[in-house]
């Protein structure tokens, strides 16, 4: 009897075992697929900026100052490779260039009779977006996968296979965080 | 402490689970009491094969119900598209791409689960709905009346709502939920009726479980809120489409009363939606819109008062802007037009650098002298080639140019002022509001109104007496065909078999401005 419940209990171990390394498995590809996904979004912002940037160079005479940031920003994201966190800050930099481009952009309505800039707005706003919810989704999974892994007993598991690595979050921009909005929707770039 | 979206979508995908559970047992538990009642005499003589007979009678009842549950969602998505009137969004119209945009916004939320497609539904009514069928077709329909009024954060919140509905399965439940339920229901009212009171029983189950649908179909809107708000982060947006939804029309008779369940508002405007209380919260498809828009601005820490000074501030940023620098300039006719803003100057046919334009001060100059109306040549030239169509105009025998009219394109004559519209388009240039009518268009539509209305009676006196010279019709060549737009808005166009209508200069501005007014024709029978 005695042999029949040890038996037992260690096959509920073992089938607990195989279910949250499963779990923890199928986490982590997802992580890195929806890292992949973010990197698809801003591979798309980056071919957007210098079709936008070649239509309105010349209506913005005065604001050569802004554009030029914005043109310096997507250098520097597109070189980003190496860290994570060189490539986050130099993605920032750039979505706070591209929204000061905007907010300038209402200035001049004449541009709003160009139907190419109104196209590329669109298309970009659309792109911010897509880049707001891929770092959403992201982050929202790598809550989860930390959670998964260091809640009891998953901790003392994963500590004993390894290969289970903390993922990082995609960090919120500078801008973000200084001025915190009233409500507490996370709010993305651009939309309007 | 507010509940929070993760809160509310875990209680209620709980409840949800459980009393679907429930409500397959009560199907199963009504039509297991109908064979008991059915066979009893079986029963009584021999249990074992009376367990038999109902076994396959039971067997046939689930095919049964199977392949009505088949039929029915087995590609009902292309069927429900066409039965609506819905059409593919068009990548060429502005507020169309940006539907699209959306929908890839938040296929890019959900993490690309699903493929969803998306139609428009050419009506004024504001409403949303999502089907799902077993083809694995997708669709989020939404009324043109939505897209045009909404702004780009609150169409999202709707797309992520309808969305929800689709990737958490209600859709695919609500119509096995109605097969069951629907499929047997008359049925069993026809045995009740030959078969005496044995049956009440399964009857007020079937009853039950009706009411139980509905209940479950409540808290699917409240799931679907949350789970909207899970992927755009944005309840307050969702709050304001609510709000505004409530306020609207949202589509009476345009959709078919068994798809109520999944419109995002329900088309119906119904008294018991809007109360509460045992009897409104017992047979009503959705919950309460003011309940639902609290539990959303609970998430987002905001009043139904803010609510509406927001609403108000939009539409008050919807009226032209005053502030905009407002131009004059002279016509052929040696008359002053206007106030344009800019855009409205580079769309006058007759604008060219050589107008005078004058900015309300003294000075009068050339359009070229200034900076902002050069940009307009600029633009002009460059997109010239670009703009020219093969259509020839009916009138003038030049070629239309394309032009960017109320964010979708239309084909216009540089030199008679008249328009060609696509038969699709008009719809969606008559919900949309971007210009406000100088107060000449007015006038003219007011004029033109009262002329053709007498002119009506005069010619339906004198039937056929009347020399009209037949337009042809630019795209396709057949003579296109003079009629009113309706009986109510006498604008005379001229249409043609392939849906194309053609409207001399001003009378599309004209007809817009007629409708958006109400300004339909007095009683004919007054003259």
């Amino acid at each position: 009897m005695v042999e029949l419940i040890v038996l037992g209990c260690i096959g509920v171990i073992i089938a607990w075992g195989i279910v949250t390394f499963n779990r923890l498995v199928s986490l982590r590809n997802e992580v890195q697929n929806s890292w992949k996904q973010i990197d698809v979004q801003l591979k798309r912002r980056h071919d957007l900026i210098p079709n936008l940037v070649s239509v309105i160079k010349g209506t913005m005479e005065f604001e050569q100052d802004t554009l030029e940031k914005v043109i310096n920003a997507r250098a520097k994201a597109v070189s980003a490779c190496c860290s994570l966190q060189e490539k986050v800050t130099a993605e920032n930099m750039l979505t706070q260039a591209l929204g000061k481009l905007f907010a300038v952009m209402e200035n001049y309505p004449q541009l709003r009779s160009n139907d190419n800039i109104m196209q590329l707005q669109e298309e970009l706003t659309s792109t911010e977006n897509r880049i707001g919810f891929a770092r959403q989704l992201y982050n929202d999974l790598v809550a989860q996968y930390r959670i998964k892994q260091e809640v009891f007993p998953n901790n003392i598991f994963v500590a004993f296979f390894g290969g289970f690595k903390k993922e990082v979050y995609f960090e919120a921009e500078e801008e973000a965080k200084k001025a915190p909005p009233a409500d507490i929707s996370i709010r993305r770039n651009g939309s309007h | 402490m507010p509940l929070t979206f993760i809160d509310v979508e875990q209680q209620k995908s709980w409840k949800i689970g459980l009393f679907f559970i429930i409500l397959l047992l009560m199907y199963f538990t009504s039509t297991m009491v109908i064979m008991l009642v059915a066979f009893g005499d079986i029963f009584a003589k021999d249990f074992l094969r009376g367990v038999f007979a109902s076994f396959y009678i039971f067997i046939i009842a689930a095919v049964f119900a199977f392949v009505h549950f088949y039929l029915l969602s087995y590609g009902a998505a292309q069927t429900i598209k066409k039965n609506l009137g819905a059409a593919d969004p068009d990548p060429e119209d502005e507020l169309h791409k940006r539907l699209m945009n959306i929908m890839a916004e938040i296929q890019v939320a959900t993490g690309k689960k699903r493929k969803m497609a998306c139609a428009v539904i050419s009506s004024q009514a504001m409403n949303a709905l999502a089907v799902d069928d077993f083809k694995g077709d997708a669709l989020i329909v939404i009324t043109e009346g939505l897209i045009s009024r909404l702004s780009r954060d609150q169409t999202e919140a709707v797309v992520a709502h309808e969305a929800y509905h689709i990737l958490s399965g209600d859709c695919r439940e609500s119509t096995l939920a109605v097969s069951l339920f629907g499929f047997s229901m008359p049925f069993i009212e026809k045995i009740m009726i030959y078969g005496g009171r044995a049956y009440i029983f399964s009857f007020i189950l079937f009853k039950l479980g009706y009411l139980l649908n509905l209940f479950i179909s409540r808290e699917r809107e409240y799931r679907a809120d949350a789970g909207a708000v899970r992927m755009t982060r944005n309840p307050l947006a969702l709050a304001e489409t609510l709000h505004l939804l409530s306020k609207n029309w949202r589509g009476t008779g345009l959709i078919g009363s068994e798809l109520e369940g999944v419109c995002i508002v329900n088309p119906r405007l119904d008294q018991l939606d809007e109360s509460e209380g045992f009897f409104a919260d017992l047979f009503s498809s959705h919950p309460p819109i003011r309940k639902r828009t609290e539990m959303l601005l609970a998430m987002a820490h905001a009043s139904i008062t803010e609510l509406d000074v927001k609403r108000r501030q939009s539409e008050r940023e919807h009226m032209p802007k005053e502030t905009e620098k407002k131009y004059y300039a002279l016509d052929a006719h040696y008359v002053w037009q206007g106030p344009f803003s800019i855009p409205e100057l580079a769309a006058l046919p007759w604008f060219s650098t050589l107008t005078w334009v004058g900015d309300g001060s003294e000075t009068i100059t050339k359009a070229s002298q200034i900076p902002a109306c050069s940009e307009i040549f600029k633009a002009q030239i460059e997109q010239a080639e670009r703009k020219t169509t093969d259509y020839l105009c009916p009138v003038c025998q030049q070629h239309l140019l394309k032009q960017h009219y109320e964010q979708t394109r239309i084909y216009q004559c540089k030199y008679c002022g008249g328009t060609l519209v696509d038969g699709d388009k008009l719809p969606r240039i008559i919900i949309r509001r971007e210009n406000a009518w100088p107060e000449k268009i007015r006038l003219q539509a007011r004029a033109t109104l009262k002329e053709n209305q007498q002119n009506y009676i005069i010619h339906s006196a004198k039937a056929g007496k009347n020399k009209i010279i037949f337009l042809r019709c630019p795209k396709c060549k057949a003579i296109m065909w003079r009629t009113f737009y309706s009986y109510a808005y006498l604008i005379e166009i001229d249409r043609c078999i392939c849906g194309a209508m053609w409207f001399d200069k001003d009378e599309l501005s004209m007809l817009q401005c007629m409708i958006e007014n109400k300004m339909a024709g007095e009683k004919l029978g007054a003259n």
